[in-house]
């Protein structure tokens, strides 16, 4: 991880917070997905591929801790063994209008803990919520680089 | 007076934070987006440079692409870059370049210049407006429905001492409200005349006639004929910041428009769950695991690709079939959003042969991708109409709905690489 992390490392100056985050999110989900692989060598691809989604979003919510809305509220999620929902369908509703006026709503949903947040804190849940999106989605690509070569 | 002189107060105390913040924010924004830009530019320019582009809107994703890019360089150096295995076509309509290892061809990636001069450094910040009469109007809880002008100034860019006129301009502001309470200039004056003193405490009651060559030092905390406006006003500038910060996060941040960086920010969000969807679907570590989802595509899918599949083994590009698939039953248009959202598009084979005919001249460091998949798999370029026995050609790609609208589903063949 050392040249993913000096690589994107001074690309996001502002956000200085992610840096240590980052080898412990990887060593979370190097962890499980080494767990995945040995319990479930021959389940259902379904399965397995839930169960590293969830595996990605728990790596994610451990490294940024509980000072946040949305890993806390990702964190209870997880830890109540409910279904991973996310509102992945591409709902019709946003289709008809673009602009629709419940952007907000919109944002709430597809950021944990959302519901409860004011529209500015939304925002700032947001950004950070990107942001370790972001860096678990390097993390996954990369995994997967070095698993298949 | 209890309410107004909390919150005068919270604004005094909130107000000088937030400009050092954004001051700060600023600069780095510049310094960051600048070395981003040129990085991603360097990258671009070293062969990778597409020959066609269906016009560009999309995410450029450049901090992925640069990590992988510099990755590879450090790792092979001087290997050949990574777009070169699978590529794909670009929409027109806005979309995100994707981009995936070359030994795992699951995700097609897209290769998109930055937008012209403009994807990294969104530059300064114009504060809002300071629209002190029509701000007990709004209504708290709603974040977005400020009017054109509220919403495009955050986004113009400007120097870094914007902040400071925000600042400047807002105490001018509070001053006037005495006097006249529909006041909404925006004073873009580049002076560093932002004090927090309070010495000025006296200043809005002595505001008078002599206001505009009054020094721009001014009180927060003035009169405020309205404890609203000054919420309101702090809650837009946090607002603003927020907003400004995300821009740097979110590529192809260059809307002016604050509803349509929103709804950049939703399908930001919306395509890295995706990806992470995604990413776990092709995390199956081997051939015999993704067997199955060959299996499942080929019962899914109906006569017209039934053949193929057997042949394309390869975890390549089977998941993010499988998903298309799926949604392709239930809903076209979903099937279609999701393809725009990973950046593929779907296009009649006739146009797909004409384009790879068309590019399937030899020339090195082909930038634009279709052809070196042309190049590399199908010796016969017509081959994207044959039957789908000959895996010839995937152009998995999802016509965009607003260009063409004759989405030609019937056939997009396989690709094996």
């Amino acid at each position: 991880m050392e040249s993913k992390s000096s690589t994107t490392g001074n690309r996001d100056n502002p956000n200085r917070n992610l840096h240590g985050s980052k080898t412990m999110m990887a060593s979370h989900f190097l962890r499980a997905l080494f767990r995945i692989q040995q319990t479930s060598t021959s389940s259902s691809s379904a399965g397995r591929s839930r169960r590293i989604r969830r595996a990605a979003y728990a790596s994610m919510a451990y490294s940024a801790g509980t000072r946040r809305a949305w890993s806390r509220a990702l964190l209870r999620k997880l830890r109540s063994r409910a279904r991973l929902r996310f509102p992945r369908r591409l709902s019709r509703a946003a289709t008809p209008q673009r602009r629709d006026m419940d952007q907000a709503q919109v944002l709430r949903k597809l950021v944990p803990g959302g519901p409860s947040m004011d529209d500015c804190k939304l925002l700032e849940e947001t950004a950070d919520y990107i942001r370790f999106l972001t860096t678990q989605v390097r993390l996954m690509q990369t995994v997967m680089d070095s698993v298949s070569s | 007076m209890q309410p107004s002189s909390k919150e005068m107060q919270a604004m005094v105390g909130g107000l000088p934070a937030s400009a050092v913040a954004a001051h700060i924010a600023l600069q780095e924004l510049h310094n960051g987006g600048a070395a981003d830009h040129d990085d991603f530019l360097d990258q671009m320019m070293s062969g990778l440079a597409p020959a066609w582009q269906m016009g560009l809107g999309g995410y450029d994703e450049a901090s992925l692409l640069t990590s992988r890019l510099r990755q590879h360089q450090a790792a092979g150096g001087g290997s050949p870059p990574p777009t070169g295995k699978s590529m794909l076509l670009q929409l027109n309509h806005h979309h995100y370049a994707h981009h995936a290892s070359p030994q795992q061809q699951l995700l097609l990636q897209s290769m998109g210049l930055p937008p012209a001069g403009g994807g990294g450094d969104s530059g300064g910040f114009l504060p809002l407006p300071l629209s002190l009469g029509s701000g007990g109007s709004r209504d708290s809880g709603l974040l977005f429905d400020r009017s054109r002008e509220e919403v495009d100034a955050p986004f113009k860019s400007s120097d870094s001492t914007e902040a400071e006129a925000l600042y400047n301009g807002l105490g001018e502001s509070l001053q006037r409200a005495a006097q006249a309470p529909n006041h909404h200039q925006h004073f873009p004056h580049p002076q560093n005349h932002r004090g927090a003193p309070p010495a000025a405490s006296g200043s809005p009651s002595t505001g008078g006639g002599a206001v505009p060559p009054r020094p721009r030092v001014r009180a927060r905390r003035g009169q405020a004929t309205d404890p609203h406006s000054i919420a309101e006003r702090l809650r837009r500038e946090r607002i603003a910041e927020r907003m400004k910060a995300l821009q740097e996060l979110v590529p192809n941040a260059n809307k002016t428009d604050k509803a349509s960086m929103l709804d950049e920010i939703i399908d930001y969000v919306k395509f890295l769950q995706l990806q992470v969807k995604v990413l776990s679907m092709s995390r199956l570590g081997g051939a015999a695991a993704v067997a199955p989802l060959v299996a499942d595509m080929s019962s899914e899918a109906g006569a017209g690709r039934g053949g193929a599949d057997g042949a394309a083994a390869d975890d390549g590009l089977t998941a993010a079939e499988n998903q298309v698939t799926k949604l392709l039953e239930e809903d076209m248009g979903s099937a279609m959003q999701y393809l725009q959202g990973k950046g593929l598009c779907l296009m009649p084979i006739s146009l797909a042969s004409a384009i790879s005919s068309a590019t399937c001249h030899p020339r090195p460091p082909i930038p634009g991708g279709l052809s070196q998949l042309i190049r590399r798999t199908a010796p016969s370029p017509h081959a994207a109409g044959d039957a789908p026995s000959s895996p010839s050609m995937s152009a998995l790609t999802v016509q965009s709905t607003n260009g063409g609208g004759d989405a030609d589903v019937s056939r997009p063949s396989r690709c094996k690489d």
